[in-house]
């Protein structure tokens, strides 16, 4: 699978831009979202309340995350779990094809877990002959399509109707249509000769329980329950940052995810499992492995401001609310984490020269911050992440050794820096600017720069192909409050 | 990806292990310098008082509950007596034109259908299942305010029978109907099965131009049934 | 009330009148109004950039400056601004020292809605102007200072004009500082969703705390050739037309 990469992130935007099918799925999605929010907030009392504990309960967490992710082990490993420990991705996607092999298992199953499409667990079992199938009809939609997700819960949220209709007609076969029904139970009756056939079911979780050793997993379709209930072997891949200290807290986060995620109280379907069944026949696999996934997670606690990226719970608000995201989609993004906490956590999983544009790319705005349910600043992450980018000034372990201050741009903030720092070389440096700009102003204000003047001042050129700008005054606030402010005081 | 045939050892698995917890514990210290200052402006907004849950009637809770399932767009009935309780069973499954019904190893379940009419299959194999029109179960409890069935897999038989059939079926006592979430989760979590399962309404998707579609892995259809005790 | 000027660069060099107006608006409430002409930037463009070493050279700065002056407020037309001394703290991770100044000099400086309405308790200044008008909230008033009913409050009080509630006032208008010319074309997406609201409000004058959103929105009504002109709070509170 060709995949766009963060790197050519602001060629990917541009392209996507130009994408007037993809402006109108995401058009549809900010207003549908801002409207299914406020009343799903209004089915509940004291929603900052919610927040805040919220909140606290990850805070708490991540500061002890061992002790909790071995409270979780031995409680799980009690009731039959077996565990498998993951630096990174690709040992990962290791074990999980050491697993599927072992049991000889040639076709598995699997539901909607961001963490797998993370390390690319799907590229991994093809490559090695196995056929994992997607069974969350947007994940389907996009395996079919041989595209990656564009958004954390709704992933095939860029594509039409018609263009899923047209895809249905060319891989599945069935006549163009544009009923969602049809459409719908066209992927039902597909997918569960596919759930019959399956050994190995591979799934993510949403949360995992240090007090009881419980995952629970939440969903709408139903897809994760015959993955998890119906094939002989469980697997679930689970990040280590998934952790939460009590069975009660879960109360808390049913409560803020589904709302926050799809506007609903609740998903249709929550499975809390604890333990492999105690009879053989009994319903239920036969045994369950958790695969538990470092892949970049343990260096973002290193630092306050980087630890909260792991307090997402990837309900997807984040993405719904930004302005940035609406113009330009998730796959602009390069990575499967788009969006605001895309932005951030990218970054830090695939290291900062591959993805330095991502922090940059934000007007700061802070609607992401907003909806959070778990309140994490990400604009404060963003701006942490680009004076790690430019400076290596931030500290903790975003820290990137290669660094390298894009130097035009370097130059001129020293120099704003030295210039402006003093009052005297201030006021010369906008005397100068004063008389250059007299080239350039006509009726007050700079319309479009020329293709050369562009060149020369590149910011100039950017911000003149849409807007005017405007000229520097012919008398500034300080010579007016000087000459005629300061002694009309008159009290 | 190199292909390899080598699986990963109990060593490379420990050894992984030691790794990932160093790792977090290292960062943790890492961090500890700039903890506390950058916690004094973040979060603390005053945690509110705990939210006193308002104790319902055992009716005003029915009520809730019909009314969240209702707006789930499932079906509910209150019947008074488990005579009742199999009127109303028979009635769903005339409506359904239902022919092969599976049910659960509930004892409620099994004095409510009528064997001697149709035939009920117990604890189904999925093949079964995947070809059956209704699968018959009870709940173990239920949650008011959000409509929400809850199942537990070490009292009943019945994780895969309420969700391979189209339409499911579940009967349940007013006596194990609770208002919150959280009262269920304090109860639930005292015995935890293997499986617990919440089921609110029917399954479903927005994924196709957020354009809702019922039934689209498990049931499409959601029948409930409350007995009200003596 | 005596009121320590926090004009901002912006204001100084590109709209000085927005900063003749606030002086305007807060002596007629009866403020003894300072300026300091030392001040010059707070650094902001710095620090969203990532440049945090001249960042805290700007912020150390300020913080000299204004803790030399007895006023009781430093008051700024420019919701950001006001809101980057709200971060100042955060340049100084290490030194607790220079941490406390910056907080102190952080709880007296507010934007001039927020201070009218907050500290002042008042609403009404006495302003008339003429025709619809509407608020953008610009993003760090309204996010980092929570300034979301202040200006509401000033701008109904504004005799002979129409306020009228813009949809979605409270999104970006795609600013965002050098987001605007490294990603223009983003920042444009963003800004016409912003300039559609405006011309379905049918007004003639759309208003905010912030010039760098007045300039991203303004310089957009300008090249579309606008009838539409945008306005700073302070222009419209100082007027008496």
């Amino acid at each position: 699978m060709e995949h766009l990469t963060a790197e050519t992130f602001d060629q990917n935007a541009r392209r996507a831009l130009s994408d007037p099918v993809l402006h109108g799925a995401l058009r549809h999605l900010a207003d549908n979202f801002a409207e299914r929010r406020k009343v799903a907030m209004g089915s509940v009392d004291d929603w900052e309340g919610l927040r805040e504990k919220a909140r606290a309960i990850k805070q708490e967490t991540l500061l002890h995350l061992d002790k909790y992710l071995l409270q979780f082990v031995e409680k799980a490993e009690k009731a039959g779990v077996k565990f498998h420990w993951a630096r990174d991705g690709r040992e990962a996607c290791q074990i999980v094809l050491d697993l599927v092999n072992e049991r000889g298992a040639k076709i598995v199953v699997k539901s909607k877990s961001m963490a797998t499409e993370e390390i690319h667990l799907n590229d991994a079992l093809e490559e090695n002959g196995i056929e994992p199938v997607e069974t969350d009809l947007g994940e389907w939609i996009i395996q079919l399509a041989g595209e990656t997700p564009s958004h954390i819960v709704v992933p095939a949220i860029h594509k039409t109707k018609a263009q899923i209709a047209d895809l249905f007609v060319e891989k599945v076969g069935i006549d163009k249509t544009g009923d969602v029904d049809v459409l719908t139970k066209t992927a039902r009756r597909i997918l569960r000769k596919r759930f019959a056939e399956a050994q190995v079911g591979i799934s993510g979780v949403n949360f995992g329980v240090a007090e009881t050793g419980t995952i629970l997993i939440l969903e709408n379709e139903g897809n994760i329950r015959l993955t998890t209930g119906l094939p002989k072997t469980h697997i679930a891949v689970m990040g280590i940052e998934k952790i939460i200290p009590k069975f009660a807290d879960l109360d808390v986060f049913l409560k803020l995810l589904p709302r926050s995620g799809t506007g609903q109280r609740l998903t249709a379907y929550q499975s809390f499992i604890t333990g492999v069944k105690k009879n053989a026949d009994d319903e239920g696999p036969n045994e369950i492995h958790i695969v538990l996934m470092d892949n970049g997670r343990s260096r973002m606690l290193a630092h306050p401001v980087t630890r909260q990226s792991l307090a997402c719970i990837r309900c997807g608000a984040c993405l719904n609310a930004c302005p940035v995201y609406q113009q330009i989609g998730g796959h602009a993004y390069g990575s499967v984490y788009p969006g605001p906490i895309g932005a951030v956590i990218t970054p830090q999983l695939v290291g900062l020269s591959k993805a330095k544009q991502l922090p940059y790319a934000s007007s700061l705005c802070g609607a992401c911050r907003e909806v959070c349910p778990v309140k994490i600043d990400i604009p404060e992450l963003l701006l942490h992440l680009r004076a790690e980018i430019t400076d290596g000034t931030a500290g903790g372990a975003a820290a990137n050794p290669e660094r390298k201050r894009k130097f035009a741009e370097s130059l001129a903030f020293r120099m704003y820096g030295f210039a402006w720092s003093g009052q005297l070389s201030y006021g010369l440096g906008i005397k100068a600017a004063r008389i250059m700009q007299k080239l350039i102003v006509r009726d007050g204000k700079i319309g479009k720069a020329s293709g050369f003047l562009a060149k020369l001042l590149p910011p100039l050129g950017a911000w003149t192909a849409w807007r005017d700008a405007p000229a520097v005054a012919p008398k500034s606030f300080r010579e007016e409050w000087r000459k005629t402010l300061r002694s009309n005081g008159g009290n | 990806m190199a292909e390899t045939s080598s699986t990963i050892s109990a060593t490379q698995n420990g050894s992984a292990r030691e790794a990932i917890l160093a790792s977090i514990r290292r960062s943790l210290a890492t961090s500890e310098p700039f903890d506390a200052a950058w916690s004094e402006h973040h979060g603390h907004a005053a945690i509110s008082a705990p939210v006193v849950d308002p104790v319902f009637s055992r009716d005003k809770l029915i009520e809730n509950f019909r009314n969240n399932l209702e707006l789930l767009g499932a079906q509910f009935a209150l019947v008074s007596s488990e005579t009742a309780a199999s009127e109303h069973v028979n009635a769903v499954i005339d409506k359904l034109g239902a022919k092969r019904i599976a049910i659960s190893d509930s004892a409620l379940v099994k004095r409510l259908v009528d064997e001697s009419a149709i035939e009920f299959v117990e604890n189904a194999p999925a093949s079964f299942l995947f070809d059956c029109d209704l699968g018959v179960t009870s709940a173990q409890w239920a949650i008011a305010e959000t409509g929400t069935l809850v199942l537990e897999s070490e009292k009943e038989s019945h994780r895969l029978t309420s969700l391979i059939p189209p339409v499911h079926l579940c009967v349940l006592t007013a006596s194990n109907v609770r208002q919150t979430m959280g009262e269920i989760l304090e109860l639930a979590g005292k015995d935890l099965s293997k499986t617990m399962t919440f089921i609110t309404g029917a399954s479903r998707t927005s994924d196709i131009e957020l354009t809702l579609a019922i039934g689209v892995h498990g049931p499409g259809e959601l029948h409930v049934i409350v007995i009200a005790d003596q | 009330m005596k009121v320590s000027l926090f004009i901002t660069c912006l204001v100084d060099q590109l709209c000085p009148n927005v900063g003749i107006s606030t002086v305007e608006v807060l002596r007629r409430v009866g403020c003894e109004v300072v300026f300091d002409e030392r001040q010059t930037c707070c650094g902001q463009p710095a620090f969203n950039t990532g440049y945090r070493k001249e960042a805290q050279k700007f912020a150390k700065r300020f913080i000299e400056i204004f803790e030399e002056s007895d006023a009781d407020a430093i008051v700024s037309p420019s919701g950001s601004c006001a809101a980057m001394v709200k971060h100042f703290h955060e340049l100084f991770p290490e030194d607790e020292t220079w941490r406390h100044r910056a907080e102190n000099t952080a709880a007296k400086t507010h934007e001039l809605g927020a201070f009218l309405v907050n500290v002042l308790k008042i609403e009404d200044v006495g302003a008339s102007s003429s025709g619809r008008i509407t608020w953008h909230d610009a993003c760090h008033g309204l996010r980092d200072l929570g300034i979301r009913d202040e200006p509401r409050r000033l701008l109904k009080n504004v005799k002979g004009v129409e306020f009228v509630e813009l949809a979605n006032a409270d999104v970006c208008c795609g600013f965002g500082g050098t987001f605007s010319v490294k990603y223009p074309e983003i920042s444009a997406g963003i800004l016409d969703n912003k300039i559609e609201a405006i011309e379905n409000a049918d007004v003639r004058a759309v208003i905010s705390c912030d010039s760098s959103c007045l300039m991203q929105i303004g310089g957009r009504l300008s090249r579309l050739n606008s009838k539409v002109r945008t306005m700073h709070l302070a222009e419209i509170l100082a007027a008496q037309e």
